[in-house]
């Protein structure tokens, strides 16, 4: 009911709810802090993950400072547990609002997940079951954050490896849903849909196709593993063909936005992360005949560790 | 039957974080007290997929919770991991996250604790009373000294702020320079060990896979200057004086308590403390000085 009532008003929603499309940025990396600051290459923007910038004092802070100087820089977190029953942690919001202020981020981003419970941080991002119960959870939640933050919320699906008895909706249904119904916008992570298409059985192409268009801000590429049985999010190589499929009709569907590579582990020079998301420039046209197929060995499912894993080595003399 | 959304973490949390593995997960007190399944129901909680079952998913986020934790404490302590050996450094680490899981948003505090808890379950704790020095005492001096590189590299430091030079030290009066106090940087700590680590440190940062060594007081300065953290060794006296310093204590006090902990002459002590103060300026340890009323 709610959706079909906002409807007009959906209409008029300017797309990427009046972003801009910063074009093709790459995740920062600590590993390639000396050279961009160095090389200073020519990226369209960059995004940062939250957590190791809100608290720093040391150089990550100053290498950001510099790097949003020159660059247009994204906030993108892996904390908010947006999907927790745990009490929000206003005071980690604050500190996300105080960076986005000092470093000018267009947004700030998070996942649809909850991280822990009762105090804990699992430091994973973990699903929810998609029913009316959680949709009202997290919209609630949403909106408190969006009211705090005085800025929309950006939210991605990440990519999952369980599927829970009681969901009574499909994820894409969900996303839908609690977008329109919190006002926020949405990160469709490519290779998260075709990752839990693959584990959970659905088709990845319905899913890009039933979100909402106008609401994507922001698209992410990666790579990801096969273990065989199941696939995992690792972030440790480059995308492969059917993702890149997936990311060719998203961006016809949007219509074009922000489109981000995250490469986290394995990490090699910048210029080959930067490399692999320019590709996405002979993936936006609709005529691209043939695509480049990287094959992606099975490996044993102890190897692979999803996704995240940010933290910041110090450097010592 | 349906199931809240708090039953469902709580119990997921308990089930994918036990140190057992995913069975005795779902069959412990604490997830059944969420959610009473045992593992011939699990299905009822999570679906199966067509081709793992229910278990087997949740063994991915099972595998990933210790393994990724467990990578982050390598990454904090690379130097005990080689003196342990990876499978030994992971038993401690693996113990460590069961009694002190992370309750942060960020993993930079995942480690504060570890040298408490190698501490709370040193195995001679019991024959200790004579204050004998054992092995312990290294993985704890190493831990420490570690886990100090990464509050140092990313806290509060004095890049963007004026500090002493040696010039502002040499223009105090002689006369009032026992009672002037000297403000620190706010990076700057010092420790006390009961083994050389950080010798052991360098020898390893040479990639010299250097032997364990004997016990030996040793007595470091750590702090950090454009962005990079910096280590001095430091003497006993030194250490009397900086630490007594930072507590806050005038510069004649300091003085005394190095004098106490020096075994040379008076003229060299006096040589040496007009070196050390020059030293310790020019390495950026002193804020500001506050000068008598």
């Amino acid at each position: 009911m709610a959706a079909a009532e906002s409807m007009p008003e959906l209409a008029m929603k300017p797309p990427r709810l009046g972003h801009p499309n910063l074009g093709l940025g790459v995740g920062l990396r600590t590993v390639h802090f000396s050279h961009i600051l160095r090389a200073q290459p020519e990226v369209d923007w960059f995004e940062i993950i939250s957590e190791n910038f809100i608290d720093s004092q040391g150089r990550p802070r100053y290498v950001l400072e510099q790097i949003a100087e020159r660059y247009r820089v994204v906030m993108h977190g892996v904390s908010m547990s947006i999907g927790s029953t745990d009490p929000l942690d206003f005071e980690y919001l604050a500190k996300l609002k105080r960076l986005a202020g000092e470093i000018n981020a267009h947004w700030i981003s998070d996942h649809l997940c909850w991280t822990g419970v009762a105090g804990r941080n699992s430091h994973d991002l973990l699903p929810i079951p998609f029913n009316e119960e959680t949709l009202r959870h997290a919209v609630e939640r949403i909106r408190i954050v969006q009211d705090f933050l005085e800025r929309p919320l950006v939210l991605e699906n990440p990519s999952s490896y369980v599927t829970f008895a009681d969901s009574t909706m499909t994820e894409w249904e969900f996303l839908t849903r609690m977008a329109e119904d919190a006002d926020c916008g949405l990160l469709l992570d490519v290779n998260n849909v075709y990752v839990s298409s693959v584990n959970h059985d659905f088709d990845p192409h319905e899913f890009v196709e039933s979100v909402p268009h106008h609401r994507v801000v922001q698209v992410h590429l990666a790579g990801h593993t096969n273990c065989g049985t199941h696939l995992i999010d690792t972030h440790d190589g480059e995308v492969i063909d059917p993702v890149w499929e997936l990311y060719r009709k998203a961006h016809r569907l949007t219509g074009g936005v922000s489109t981000l590579l995250e490469w986290d582990a394995s990490i090699p020079p910048f210029e080959v992360v930067h490399h692999e998301v320019l590709k996405a420039k002979r993936h936006m046209s609709e005529q691209l005949e043939t695509t480049e197929a990287v094959p992606r060995p099975a490996t044993p499912r102890e190897t692979a560790v999803p996704h995240p894993l940010h933290f910041v080595a110090p450097e010592v003399e | 039957m349906s199931h809240r959304l708090d039953e469902i973490q709580r119990w997921m949390q308990a089930v994918i974080t036990h140190a057992g593995g995913i069975v005795p997960g779902i069959e412990s007190p604490q997830a059944r007290g969420e959610i009473d399944v045992d593992t011939a129901r699990v299905e009822e909680v999570i679906a199966r997929s067509e081709a793992l079952s229910s278990v087997e998913r949740l063994g991915v986020y099972g595998n990933a919770y210790f393994a990724r934790l467990l990578e982050c404490m390598r990454e904090s302590f690379p130097c005990l991991v080689q003196a342990l050996g990876e499978e030994t450094f992971d038993e401690f680490a693996f113990g460590y996250l069961q009694t002190y899981p992370s309750t942060s948003y960020t993993l930079n505090h995942l480690a504060d604790r570890f040298p408490d808890y190698l501490r709370e379950t040193r195995p001679d704790t019991g024959d200790r009373g004579g204050g004998e020095v054992g092995w312990p005492d290294f993985i704890i001096d190493l831990a420490t000294l570690e886990l100090t590189f990464e509050k140092v590299f990313d806290g509060p430091g004095f890049e963007h702020a004026s500090i002493l030079e040696a010039d502002d030290l040499a223009a105090v009066a002689p006369e009032v320079w026992p009672q002037v106090r000297l403000r620190p940087v706010p990076c700057l700590r010092l420790l006390a060990f009961h083994f050389p680590v950080n010798a052991y440190f360098t020898a390893f940062r040479r990639e010299e896979e250097p032997e364990i060594p004997g016990p030996h007081r040793e007595f470091v300065a750590i702090t950090r200057r454009d962005y990079v953290v910096r280590r001095f060794d430091l003497s006993p006296a030194q250490f009397a004086l900086l630490g007594k310093l930072i507590e806050g204590a005038q510069v004649g006090e300091a003085i005394e308590a190095a004098a106490e902990a020096f075994t040379g002459t008076v003229e060299e002590l006096a040589d040496g403390l007009r070196q050390w103060f020059g030293e310790w300026a020019a390495a950026g340890f002193f804020e500001s000085l506050e000068l008598p009323d």
